[in-house]
């Protein structure tokens, strides 16, 4: 843009040539405005966001080999092509905590955004009661940390001290295995559910706020009873919240990190790759194979993007 | 000239930064400080040594020493317990060129650091003339290749807590023999108690019985680690305790010291527990416990040694330390001296002392929790003098034993510890070649 503006400047008459110097003063002071203002966002983001990316794909190629009992002979470091993603590729456990998070994905997302576009209409429904003390109800779990969510779900999973397992052995003399191999995905699911749901909630309300009356009225003039109202006019007019909070869902999905490595204390079932951060994360730092791990992550943030824009597309072409 | 465009130079400012930074970036714990040259000791001025541990209170201890050396302070940072987030501390500090002078690592942790050249070799500075204050077998668990890596700091040697008045009530003697220990655990099985657990996701009990049947699953060599994981002893042991499971005679679902457990040990479903000497605090958190328990020396397999050690850790130096001679003079003050050692008891609460000569004052007494037995003079103290003397620790130790825990933890679903043992056998091989190190199978 800069260049443009010198080059006619210089280009335009000698007449022109006085009256256009404080103009491009001008012009440039404003070109430089919007950098400075945003400057102190772009260095954080370059330096936080930006930078760790390229370290860790730069990492994700490199390799360390060493030489005899600990390295004491030599170590070197060199390119690595795509070995550490070969290593990454051909661990069964990484690949099966991928399928196992798609399992968990296509059962819990769309588990959870029913249930909170099931609550949003509820509380956005003209015969409901009291909708602000619910809606705070709701989005209560949110506000909770999701490390004291796990540590409280898990004393309600843990036999021994769960009252309801209690309940359920006196009144019906069954056992129910919360943490089992079986069943503590779904165990954890019930808290992400628990946690996410209400905040989910709070953002189709918003979007079935921003729905003007007037259609609510020409609906209403219409004939539109409240099921045809939800069916016909308000879901197609929060589809836009739906996507946006389906999309943060899958991504949120794959990084689920803090509820698996919490629920491990309890649950044998759980090992050192449940989830895929789950991982990276012991690759890195249990196991110190930081280049590995990089390749992990690069892994994950691939499917992630890849889920997230196949469901786009999905919903782009559904809607034409 | 053309002028360059703000994009452009931005455009060449993030490639260049970038190429810069990952030219600058190399991976670290790359170079070894045990190839530089030998850090004098200080010339008399003071000087102030950090140490990072887990244990509580430390810097109680650290005073009594501070008291004495005006010149040699130690100041300690509290950290989480190793692989709970401590050890991830260590290593990014390491890898960014700073870090504790001390630091408290696990025995089977300190390959794994000399993996990333983040220890200071304490030959170089004289550690040898020390060596007889140590347990022989904790002390060659820290030596490796002609140097020694860290100070012994504490250690559990093995024994049975058992419940006498559950032993009475089925009428069974107290085993003296794992073969014995599986022929009485049934009848506990008849009175809905179970004789022990079996933890499937911490395999640190498993290694504890294969060292005491006599396994050595790696060893270092000449030419390299030599591994006989899935060799005849380890793999023994490991049918044991698949029939043992297969029978339901241990339980498998909570692990000794979580919150199941306590539960089960609460309501006398848990009839003993084969453990380390640390396990004496734990069971105190059992309620109502008081004066049911009791010790007895640990089951015997037919060949082997008497007991084995669960965990243990040590104060090590860390490679970007300053001041490295007075570090370890330091952690041996505080390990071997009979002060330090009482004082880590009373305050931190460690586990069994590695010093050869004194297990600690307030050890050597009767123990009202154990119904008056003065368990560490009777149990423990002669259970450190039947060790297994040729077990190593190695440079990937908490790998195999995540690749053993998440084999055995197949066991739920139809899959064997002996398979585990084998698979995590050829696991550990792939990794040690994939780091570049030298490894082979043991002939058998």
């Amino acid at each position: 843009m800069t260049t443009t503006t010198t080059r006619t400047g210089a280009t335009t008459g000698a007449a022109t040539r006085p009256s256009s110097r404080p103009a491009k003063r001008r012009r440039t002071a404003v070109d430089r405005a919007p950098w400075i203002l945003v400057g102190p966002f772009l260095a954080l983001f370059l330096l936080t966001f930006v930078l760790p990316i390229i370290v860790a794909i730069g990492q994700s190629f490199t390799t360390v080999t060493r030489a005899g009992l600990f390295g004491e002979q030599g170590v070197t470091t060199g390119f690595a092509w795509f070995e550490n993603y070969r290593i990454a590729l051909e661990d069964g456990n990484f690949i099966a905590s991928i399928g196992r998070m798609l399992l968990f994905g296509v059962v819990q997302v769309p588990v959870m955004i029913i249930a909170a576009t099931v609550l949003a209409l509820l509380l956005e429904s003209a015969s409901a009661r009291w909708p602000g003390f619910f809606r705070a109800t709701f989005f209560m779990p949110y506000g909770i940390p999701g490390v004291i969510a796990t540590i409280l779900w898990s004393f309600l999973y843990v036999p021994g001290l769960s009252p309801i397992i209690d309940l359920t052995e006196t009144l019906f003399g069954f056992t129910p295995d919360f943490l089992g191999a079986g069943t503590v995905l779904w165990s954890i699911a019930n808290i992400v559910t628990w946690t996410y749901a209400g905040y989910n909630m709070l953002i189709i309300v918003a979007q079935l706020k921003a729905i003007p009356p007037e259609v609510y009225e020409a609906a209403r003039v219409d004939g539109a009873g409240p099921w045809r109202t939800a069916w016909s006019i308000q879901l197609p007019l929060i589809r836009p919240a739906l996507v946006l909070t389906t999309v943060f869902s899958i991504i949120g999905t794959l990084q689920l990190f803090a509820e698996p490595q919490l629920l491990q204390t309890v649950s044998p079932a759980i090992d050192s790759q449940f989830t895929p951060n789950l991982s990276a994360y012991t690759t890195a730092f249990a196991y110190n194979d930081y280049n590995v791990a990089a390749a992990q992550s690069v892994l994950i943030a691939l499917v992630a993007f890849a889920l997230s824009f196949v469901f786009l597309r999905l919903t782009n072409r559904s809607s034409r | 000239m053309r002028q360059v465009t703000r994009r452009e130079l931005l455009g060449w400012g993030l490639t260049g930064g970038a190429a810069a930074l990952l030219a600058g970036c190399a991976t670290p714990g790359t170079t070894s400080v045990n190839t530089q040259p030998v850090v004098p000791a200080a010339a008399g001025e003071k000087v102030t040594l950090t140490y990072w541990a887990w244990l509580k209170d430390l810097q109680k201890v650290a005073d009594v020493w501070n008291a004495k050396n005006p010149n040699v302070q130690v100041q300690v940072s509290w950290i989480p317990g190793g692989n709970d987030g401590g050890y991830q501390k260590m290593y990014s500090a390491l890898a960014a060129g700073g870090g504790p002078d001390l630091a408290q690592v696990e025995m089977r942790t300190i390959p794994e650091f000399m993996l990333v050249n983040g220890l200071v070799d304490l030959e170089r500075y004289g550690v040898s003339e020390h060596a007889d204050k140590f347990d022989q077998t904790l002390w060659s668990q820290v030596s490796f290749a002609g140097g020694v890596y860290g100070i012994p700091q504490d250690s559990g040697p093995v024994g049975m807590y058992y419940r006498p008045d559950l032993y009475e009530q089925v009428g069974v003697e107290v085993p003296t023999t794992w073969a014995q220990w599986a022929e009485v655990a049934p009848a506990f099985r008849e009175a809905g108690v179970y004789i022990d657990s079996f933890p499937l996701d911490d395999t640190s009990a498993f290694t504890a019985h294969a060292m005491q049947a006599g396994a050595v699953w790696l060893r270092s060599a000449e030419d390299g680690w030599v591994i006989d994981m899935a060799g005849e002893t380890t793999l023994e042991v490991a049918r044991f305790f698949d029939q043992v499971i297969d029978d339901d005679l241990v339980t498998t679902a909570a692990n000794p010291y979580t919150p199941g457990w306590y539960a089960a040990a609460a309501h006398d479903q848990i009839a003993s527990l084969v453990s380390a000497s640390w396990g004496d605090a734990l069971l105190q958190s059992v309620s109502g416990a008081e004066g049911k328990w009791k010790v007895a020396p640990a089951p015997r397999w037919e060949h082997g040694y008497g007991s084995s050690f669960i965990g243990g850790s040590t104060s090590a130096v860390l490679a970007n330390s300053k001041h490295p001679r007075e570090a370890m003079e330091f952690a041996v003050w505080m390990n071997t001296d009979p002060e330090g050692i009482d004082a880590m008891i009373e305050h931190s609460g460690i586990g069994w002392s590695p010093a050869r000569d004194y297990i600690g004052a307030a050890r050597e007494k009767p123990s009202e929790f154990f119904s008056g037995q003065s368990y560490n003079t009777e149990v423990f103290q002669p259970a450190t003098q039947q060790q297994n003397p040729d077990w190593q620790w190695w440079p990937i130790t908490q790998q195999t034993f995540n690749i053993l825990g998440d084999g055995f933890r197949r066991k739920a679903t139809g899959g064997t510890l002996v398979d585990a043992v084998v698979a995590a056998e050829e696991r550990t091989i792939e990794v040690f070649r994939q780091k570049g190190l030298t490894i082979r199978k043991a002939e058998r």
